[in-house]
């Protein structure tokens, strides 16, 4: 007998736990209560730097050779950068998040070696101005106040014409600043590059006074930039005796030919940058050179380095020590010096220095420079008390008299540090004060400004004012807790290659020396890019969730919200505090 | 891998997936016993991988790919490489046997254990590879753990294995560079990845890989590889971070004292000498090692 | 070609001869001479497969598995604690829908140690998926083996073929061993509907909720029916190409039997002798042989048994606080018939005590002289123990 069965007959297809689809249908995006974030913030070397310049930008594009896009996104907020990368103070550097990691980046090396190599393949800004606004300003002085305005003013979209009283522009920077720190092969391209951008300097052209009576005519604005280059008084005995001349009028002279040969003791009296270079002037003339400073070296308003250089250049320093006379003492000079002390804190927060009982000293050199801080050559300089509309702004002073036009000043006289990159910041701030103006009236100045600040420092970014792409980061500062150090690998900062200590007082060479490309990407990789994508891909190598996706844009990368879950890696991941982690808001 | 795979948020372990597919490639075919990625690795009918996967029972890691192996050098395939991808409980517990045998036959696969250091899909229970001084749901209050981890690179190691290595999330490169190491060797090749898991730990999410660096760093996970049971190479010098540090991120470490932490120390320093000596390196002295 | 083999040696030849691709293996006693023997036939050559000698029939059983997986022809063997360790596995072969065929060797479970003929083994495995084939003879095993592939890769069970310790495994007997061109035409090479690919990745086995496991389940069960009429078609093919046939269950003079023993295994030969002895004396008698336990063949169980006055099934094998299994199975076939004969269980045997004629006597006697099943097992050749050692 045949067994029966109930004749099941085989399935045709295997039911089993098999895949035919991806888990991508399941959206675990809803799972979210944090909401991960590109977020860019601000460095505080571009807050430091009173000239706003995206810093850290400025060393990605260099850590990925991209060395004309770093000087273009320099000359947005500094027409100056062969000028500042070589003798800028660098404040930006003081603040920089590195130092607290090992060493700080040398920023300012950097400025100067995107300058150079712009310089040396002689590029042109990319940088395109905005359209022409039918309006032309009149620019007095072609320092870098004069000069920066210009060009600021030109990329908002104005004619500039340039006067400038002496035979060449370029204010201190052509006529004070030796060339040992700043050669002229450095200077001229920059200026030429403003006036090649179809800004006119007319140089030989004094103004007087007059003109801010009569520019209206021409006109819609003037921008004074005439410097502070008077020397103020010692109000000593004897300090007008021959023998005794002005540092910076010495400075000059050696700017347009070397100088006098010279082989006796000098005394330079003074702390300043002024001070020190003519120091380190007359030591490379072949003079004994002694700074006397009332104060102590810490308080010398000198830059440190400079300082440093000049002592190991062979300049003696003779700290606490006020002149109190200077006579007459066969061929050479007798200084009188009295030993100061520390005293109290002053209000601005500065020792004060009070004469030490009777303690004098009694010197006798060859000659005597004075060099003891400048201020504006003429009272019309500098802003009128009596104007209608009086705009004091951070580093700038914008006025309107009753039947005038616009008159800005800026530059040395204005600005709270003497210094290029002050000038520089003053000029920008002038131009877009003016613009605002212009364009919105005065009301609108202040506000308009504000929302430019780069942090709550006040530096203005010309980027954000022209609603460029950095007006989008938070003004968040990034704090050195913020980064995330793991990313990062002790490096030491490069060591800037220099003349040899015997070559630097033997001739006017400068004393820096160039460094090449792979030293400059190094260093510029050293720098963390605080608060800046810099691309590391670090959010969308660790998403655990592959929700980080590459696109075509400019960030290349976005967060694919449908399947982020907010688990947060990407922010903490982030080295450089470029994301927020925020609540997810009900939708 | 794509999206839509249920591992938590932060989950280290399919961040050591990520990684480990991105310098493996497609040509592979993934044996995985139970653990926290069969749940990951999509339930009927999605999959969240793109390679051929065969999910199978908790213990059998090494003995279902030595049949998978068995069955492409039948076909004469010699471009797909096997894996087995489990977690710590399915390597250093209860699949033990199974990988030490097929290892022993020097099965030419890569075993791939991610750890996350207790058995996370049945809920943190301690395994042996929970370290010292930790809390799970079954060392609970007073309870902690008071056994060291299983050193299982160690016991492959004896195994005589072509090549053994230790890698972690947190450092991609290394754990990349490792896999096409071991992709281009013939035999049994071990990879112990260090994968932190968020919800077991009683850390935040955001923190999975910053912790994962800082088991590296303080010498509890060093990174280091050991080619047929006697060349070993310490890939990486941490920057010496302190044990305590790394604890006191963690909850599950959250009831252990100044004492505890200290002999964990010990500990620790004690292990990272006994590798030095191995890799014939000068041994350290000092707190921070 | 006839040869006097081992039945051990008759599970190795076709294995040989089905071209298994795959083998892994652990050795137990008395399973050792299949894997010894394959073991020789991969070292020459004669088998060109992959052997893995794992280290516990639990990886072996996983080797299996992962070979499947990947679309191999595979095959393993075991016995008793082996078989006891791969529990887990066996019911993941099944459930993965892998065509793993398997020889087991009926032996008994410790404690205490004893390596003889009890089929608690295998049966014990009853519920997990895997289609059992009870063996009788050297010649029924190398058959079987060959059929176990044929409806493993067409239903994608998994199959174990059953032969009992000693008995037959280490029992010797002419075999017939079939040419290799008349095993081709039977037995085609592997067309895998499962297969690990990097080419068409897939996850397999994957977690599997509520909304679909049942289903996944029911598949199973309707391919197990459907395994009935399977192996009916491939004993055909069978038939045809080697001229023996055995079916799901065997009758031996059931036709006019009013006494039906029901057997499997070797106790079945036995028995046959046995009814041939009773049948001289003019006792209505029959054996009826179970051969397919799983699927269990319940119409032709109730086809030849429902008219028998009594039944009797000999179990070598217990099922702890029930009674012998096969008698639980036989009596739940029967049960939806409105008339059925009383089912008698008796154990024998256990642990490899002889099933003798004087056995099945003494079976005989009890099928008799009782009236109903009562007890539900009768114990046979139960020996007086005194019990000595510490108390409790
Ligand atoms: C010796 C020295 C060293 C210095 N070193 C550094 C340094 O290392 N780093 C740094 O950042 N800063 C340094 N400074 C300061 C820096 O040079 C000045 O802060 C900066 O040059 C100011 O720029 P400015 O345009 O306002 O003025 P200036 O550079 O003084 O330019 C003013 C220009 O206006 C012109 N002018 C004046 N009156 C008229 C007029 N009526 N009509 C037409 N033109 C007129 C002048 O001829 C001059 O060219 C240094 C200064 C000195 C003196
Ligand atoms: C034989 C067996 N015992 C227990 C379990 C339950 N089980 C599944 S996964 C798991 C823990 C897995 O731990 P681990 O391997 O460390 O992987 P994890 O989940 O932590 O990623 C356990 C205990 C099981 N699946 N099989
Ligand atoms: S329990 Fe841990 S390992 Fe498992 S999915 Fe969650 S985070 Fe990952
Ligand atoms: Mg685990």
């Amino acid at each position: 007998m045949k067994a029966k069965n109930n004749s099941i007959r085989l399935p045709e297809r295997l039911l089993i736990s098999r895949s035919y689809t991806t888990s991508e249908s399941n959206k675990t995006g809803s799972w979210r209560y944090l909401m991960p974030r590109y977020y860019e913030k601000t460095a505080p070397c571009s807050v430091a730097c009173p000239a706003a310049e995206d810093i850290g930008r400025i060393q990605m594009l260099n850590t990925q050779g991209f060395f004309k896009e770093a000087w273009d996104t320099i000359l947005v907020e500094n027409p100056f950068p062969a000028v500042c990368g070589r003798i800028c103070f660098h404040p930006c550097e003081k603040v920089c998040n590195r130092g607290r990691f090992d060493e700080a980046v040398s920023i300012r090396a950097l400025e100067r070696f995107v300058a150079d190599t712009a310089q040396r393949y002689k590029l042109t800004s990319g940088i395109e101005p905005m359209a022409f606004t039918g309006k032309r300003i009149a620019v007095v002085g072609a320092g870098p106040a004069g000069l920066a305005a210009a060009h600021f003013l030109h990329l908002l979209g104005y004619d500039c014409h340039v006067f400038e009283a002496l035979p060449e522009p370029g204010g201190i920077l052509r006529w004070g600043l030796p060339r040992y720190r700043l050669p002229l092969a450095a200077l001229q391209p920059e200026i030429e590059r403003i006036r090649n951008s179809g800004v006119s300097i007319y140089c030989g052209q004094a103004v007087g006074r007059d003109f801010l009576h009569s520019a209206g005519e021409t006109y819609g604005a003037v921008f004074m930039a005439c410097g502070a280059q008077r020397m103020p008084l010692l109000r000593i005995p004897g300090e007008d005796l021959p023998g005794i001349s002005e540092g910076l009028a010495f400075l000059c002279s050696v700017a347009q030919g070397g100088g006098p040969g010279f082989q006796g003791t000098a005394a330079v009296i003074g702390g300043g940058n002024t001070a020190v270079d003519v120091a380190r002037c007359l030591r490379r003339l072949g003079a004994r050179a002694m700074i006397i400073y009332r104060r102590r070296r810490e308080d010398m308003p000198a830059f440190a380095e400079e300082i440093e250089l000049a002592l190991l250049e062979g300049v003696e320093l003779l700290e606490l020590y006020a002149p109190i006379r200077i006579e007459k003492e066969g061929n050479g000079l007798r200084l009188t010096l009295q030993q100061m002390k520390i005293g109290a804190m002053g209000a601005d927060g500065r020792m004060r220095v009070v004469p030490d009982e009777n303690r004098i000293r009694e010197l006798t050199v060859d000659q005597v420079f004075k060099a003891i801080g400048f201020e504006a050559a003429e009272p019309w300089h500098v802003p009128e008390a009596g104007a209608v509309s009086h705009l004091k702004l951070r580093q700038a002073v914008l006025t309107q008299g009753a039947n005038s036009v616009p008159v800005v000043y800026c530059g040395d006289p204005v600005t709270e540090i003497q210094s290029v990159v002050h000038a520089v910041a003053s000029a920008k701030e002038g131009a877009m004060a003016l613009h605002v103006l212009l364009t919105g009236g005065t009301a609108a100045v202040a506000e308009t400004l504000a929302a430019a600040a780069v942090g709550p420092g006040g530096s203005l970014s010309m980027e954000a004012f022209l609603k460029g792409e950095r007006l989008n980061r938070s003004s968040h500062v990034v704090a050195y807790e913020e980064i995330n150090i793991d990313h990062f690998q002790y490096a030491p900062r490069m060591i800037q290659p220099r003349l040899l200590q015997a070559e630097r007082v033997a001739s006017f060479a400068e004393i820096d020396l160039k460094i090449s490309a792979g030293m400059a990407i190094r260093e510029a990789e050293r720098c963390f890019n605080c608060g800046l994508c810099n691309q590391c891909d670090n959010c969308r190598l660790f998403c655990p969730d592959l929700a980080v996706r590459q696109e075509d844009s400019k960030r290349g990368r976005r967060i694919d919200y449908d399947y982020c879950k907010g688990c947060g890696i990407c922010v903490v991941e982030c080295p450089r505090n470029a994301m927020v982690l925020e609540e997810e808001q009900d939708s | 891998m794509v999206s839509g795979h249920v591992g938590c948020a932060g989950c280290g372990a399919a961040i050591a997936m990520r990684f480990f597919l991105q310098a493996l490639g497609n040509q592979a075919i993934m044996v995985m016993p139970a653990c926290c990625w069969s749940i990951i690795a999509g339930s009927y009918p999605m999959s969240s991988l793109r390679i051929p996967l065969i999910h199978t029972a908790f213990e059998t890691g090494g003995a279902v790919a030595s049949g998978v192996r068995a069955a492409l050098d039948m076909k004469g395939d010699t471009q797909t490489t096997v894996v087995t991808w489990a977690g710590d409980g399915g390597t250093f517990d209860i699949g033990f046997q199974a990988l030490s045998g097929a290892v022993e036959r020097n099965e030419d696969f890569i075993y791939v254990c991610y750890d996350n250091e207790a058995y996370m899909n049945t809920g943190v229970q301690r395994s042996s590879s929970t370290p010292y001084g930790a809390w799970t749901t079954t060392t609970p209050g007073r309870e902690w753990k008071r056994m060291r981890k299983k050193n299982i690179v160690e016991a492959l190691v004896a195994h005589r294995i072509p090549y053994a290595a230790t890698a972690s999330i947190a450092y991609p490169q290394d754990l990349m560079a490792k896999v096409a190491k071991a992709k281009a060797i013939k035999g049994s090749r071990f990879l112990h990845i260090f994968a932190s898991c968020p919800t077991g730990w009683r850390i935040p999410s955001e923190l999975s890989v910053k912790i994962a660096r800082m088991a590296v760093q303080t010498n509890i996970f060093p990174l280091y590889e050991v080619e047929n049971g006697v060349k070993y190479t310490i890939n990486l010098s941490p920057k010496g971070y302190l044990v305590r540090e790394y604890f006191k991120l963690q909850g599950r470490f959250k009831h252990l004292s100044d004492q505890d932490l200290s002999e964990i120390q010990n500990m620790v320093n004690e292990d990272w000498n006994l590798l030095l000596r191995k890799a014939g390196l000068p041994q350290v002295q000092g707190e921070h090692m | 070609m006839k040869q006097v083999l081992e039945g051990s040696h008759a599970v190795a030849e076709a294995v040989r001869l089905a071209k298994v691709q795959v083998i892994s293996a652990y050795p137990i006693t008395p399973q050792t001479h299949i894997v010894e023997r394959l073991s020789d036939y991969c070292a020459d050559g004669t088998i060109k497969a992959r052997f893995l000698r794992v280290e516990s029939e639990h990886s072996a059983l996983a080797v299996m598995i992962g070979a499947a997986s990947t679309g191999m022809r595979t095959f393993t063997a075991t016995s008793s604690q082996g078989l006891a360790l791969m529990h887990e596995l066996l019911h993941w072969s099944s459930g993965a829908r892998l065509p793993i065929v398997m020889a087991e060797v009926n032996r008994a479970l410790a404690p205490g140690w004893n390596i003889w003929a009890d089929q608690t083994d295998s049966l014990s495995q009853r519920d997990t998926g895997w289609i059992q084939l009870y063996c009788e003879t050297g010649q029924e095993v190398l058959d079987t083996t060959l059929l176990a592939f044929r409806l493993a890769e067409a239903v994608n069970l998994p199959v174990m073929v059953v032969l009992d310790a000693f008995f037959l495994s280490h029992t010797y007997e002419p075999v017939d061993i079939p040419s290799q061109a008349q095993v081709d035409e039977f037995l085609p090479p592997i067309i895998p509907r499962i297969q690990l690919d990097p080419a068409n990745p897939c996850a397999l086995n994957q977690l599997s909720p509520p909304n679909i496991y049942m289903e996944m389940r029911y598949q199973i069960h309707l391919v197990m029916q459907a395994a009935l009429s399977e192996l009916e078609k491939f004993e055909g093919d069978f038939e045809r190409i080697f001229g023996r046939r055995y079916g799901a269950v065997e009758p031996f003079l059931c036709q006019d039997a009013e006494i039906i023993l029901v057997t499997s295994g070797t106790i079945t030969s036995t028995s046959r002798q046995f009814v041939l002895d009773q049948r001289a004396q003019g006792e209505k008698i029959g054996v009826l042989k179970v051969k397919l336990f799983r699927p269990f063949p319940v119409e032709a169980v109730r086809g030849y048994l429902k008219n028998a006055r009594k039944v009797g099934v000999i179990d070598r094998n217990f099922s702890f606080g029930a009674g012998g299994i096969f008698a639980q199975e036989v009596r739940a076939a029967l049960y939806g018939l409105a008339r059925r004969p009383p089912v008698f269980g008796f154990i024998a045997g256990l642990g490899g005590r002889d099933v003798t004629l004087e056995s099945l006597g003494e079976i005989l006697t009890r099928l008799k002289t009782l009236k109903r099943p009562d007890p539900e097992s009768i114990w046979i050749g139960l020996q007086e123990v005194q019990l000595a050692g510490p108390k409790s």
